[in-house]
């Protein structure tokens, strides 16, 4: 099964690396277990946006750049306006990355 | 801070994580329940610290996991229970199951896995140092032949104490003309060269119209040498000077025909005017067929050639030169603030209006995580002066990066800046 490992740049993701990193450097874990928890993360926090949550997000705003590059695309956003369930966030800008959702059904 | 329910997905999201690597942890020889319980407890006390996880949630979470060992908010005293000693690191069943391998692989590997993500740099530069490697040979060649050669105006190779410098003027001799004098491509061919190393020429004229991304580094290898991209003229107006002089002399007496050096701040003053001068003519391309370069080939002064040098007043053309871009790239990088990571499943464009589908995602805004099934934005392009150009502006900002991670060595780039500036 193909995973993205998009994810792991999230805040869950980072702390997951820098947990991991820290025990294989402590000797207690063995970096092939690491990696495979990491795929294990990936696979779970895809499934998990998946099915876990529903909320719809909006964005608008000025794009700045665009990008689309080995089938990953890049857009940075100005002024962007970001309107979920939860309320309304404003930024100066914003970063998007995003992979081909399609690559995962393959 | 994040929301209750982005913070409930976190806590399934490592739940499920901790559950399905349960095995592994606990057969094969792996290092058992209680490192695996251990792992969690960092990672959760990691996610409460940096606020993506609330804390009485987690702690919750944390006893339904079941796992016989009760997660507290300090987990790793909780973690020590298993253990006889609190130096759990130094127990002998740690060492015999992890040799001293693991420092250095496993802190690259799940850094390599984040940048999955394509980072030009990280190709680039190992390129580049293929290719210092690969033209080594060549260049020596040529500095050898510069020294027998006895040219006059040997002051030209003298002046490139700079060792980018080689790469360029041996693979410079394999460079075939882009355009205009078919007749004096095969003179040169015949007189320069041996026969063998046409093909290789004529696969690069082919490919030179249309240029995919993955012909660099294929024709780079194959070939040894670094085909021009940047513009023939100047060495058209080299051709006459075949047909005129000796061939030897010739030869050796070109070590750089594209434009001054990578490094132009140190090199531009210590160069001769030579590069320059012919850096001038290749954006001239419709000087290509007068006397004029002959004439200059042929004298070859140094004095003469300065006053040109002073009207050479474009700065060559540097990494930073794309500019306000990556200005916004690099704080967006530094300062790691605003982020959407997510699928797309559609991005349309219609004119300057842009709109994507995006699905799962997880989003990093005003430091709060906000997770999402679906996002929908459209945006508009900001407005550039000159709007209808403004793909082939990036494309060719693309291109001349790509030009200058592959081919860092040289920098006469200057008819993409020249058609840049045109755009």
């Amino acid at each position: 099964m193909t995973t993205f490992e998009l994810y792991r740049r999230s805040t869950i993701g980072m702390c997951l690396t820098e947990t991991l990193d820290q025990m294989v450097s402590g000797g207690i874990l063995s970096p092939e277990l690491a990696i495979q928890v990491l795929i294990q993360f990936d696979k779970s926090m895809t499934e998990a946006l998946e099915t876990e949550v529903k909320s719809k997000v909006s964005i608008k705003g000025h794009l700045h750049t665009y990008r689309f590059c080995d089938n990953v695309w890049t857009f940075i956003l100005q002024n962007a306006q970001l309107k979920s369930d939860e309320g309304q966030e404003t930024v100066d800008s914003v970063k998007i990355v995003a992979c081909d959702s399609k690559l995962l059904t393959q | 801070m994040a929301s209750s329910s982005t913070s409930n997905v976190y806590v399934h999201v490592i739940e499920d994580v901790i559950n399905k690597v349960r095995e592994e942890f606990i057969n094969n020889g792996g290092p058992g329940e209680a490192v695996l319980a251990e792992l969690q407890g960092l990672w959760e006390l990691k996610m409460m610290q940096s606020g993506a996880i609330l804390g009485p949630i987690d702690r919750s979470a944390g006893l339904k996991t079941a796992t016989g060992a009760p997660i507290t908010p300090n987990p790793v005293h909780d973690l020590n229970v298993p253990y006889d000693g609190t130096e759990e690191y130094e127990t002998p069943t740690a060492d015999l199951l992890f040799p001293p391998t693991p420092l250095p692989g496993m802190v690259l590997t799940p850094l390599h896995g984040v940048a999955r993500t394509p980072l030009p740099g990280t190709d680039g530069s190992s390129l580049f140092d293929d290719s210092v490697g690969g033209t080594a040979i060549t260049a020596n060649e040529f500095s050898s032949s510069n020294n027998n050669g006895g040219v006059p105006d040997i002051k030209t190779g003298v002046g490139r104490p700079n060792p980018y410098m080689q790469p360029p003027s041996s693979w410079l001799n394999q460079r075939p003309p882009l355009d205009v004098n078919v007749a004096y491509v095969e003179g040169r061919e015949d007189v320069e060269r041996g026969s063998s190393r046409q093909p290789a020429t004529q696969d690069f004229l082919v490919s030179s119209g249309k240029r995919k991304r993955g012909d660099f580094p294929a024709q780079y290898h194959a070939g040894g040498y670094i085909p021009q991209q940047d513009g023939a003229a100047d060495f058209l107006s080299d051709v006459p000077k075949v047909v005129q002089g000796s061939v030897q002399q010739t030869l050796s007496r070109i070590p750089q025909l594209d434009g001054p050096i990578p490094d132009p701040y140190d090199d531009v003053l210590s160069t001769p005017n030579i590069y320059n001068y012919q850096g001038v003519v290749n954006e001239d391309y419709n000087i290509v067929n007068t006397p004029a370069p002959n004439d200059m080939q042929a004298a070859t002064p140094a004095p003469v050639q300065n006053d040109i040098v002073d009207d050479d007043d474009d700065e060559p053309l540097n990494e930073d030169d794309d500019d306000e871009l990556d200005d916004v790239d690099q704080g967006e990088d530094l300062n790691t603030m605003h982020l959407v990571l997510a699928q797309f499943d559609k991005v349309t464009r219609t004119k300057s209006r842009w709109k994507c589908m995006l699905k799962d995602g997880i989003m990093h805004i005003n430091n709060k995580d906000i997770l999402f099934n679906k996002v929908s934005f459209s945006v508009l392009l900001l407005s550039f002066p000159f709007r209808p150009y403004l793909h082939l502006r990036l494309s060719l900002v693309l291109v001349w990066r790509i030009n200058l991670r592959y081919f860092e060595s040289y920098s006469g780039n200057r008819r993409i800046r020249i058609l840049i500036l045109m755009v």
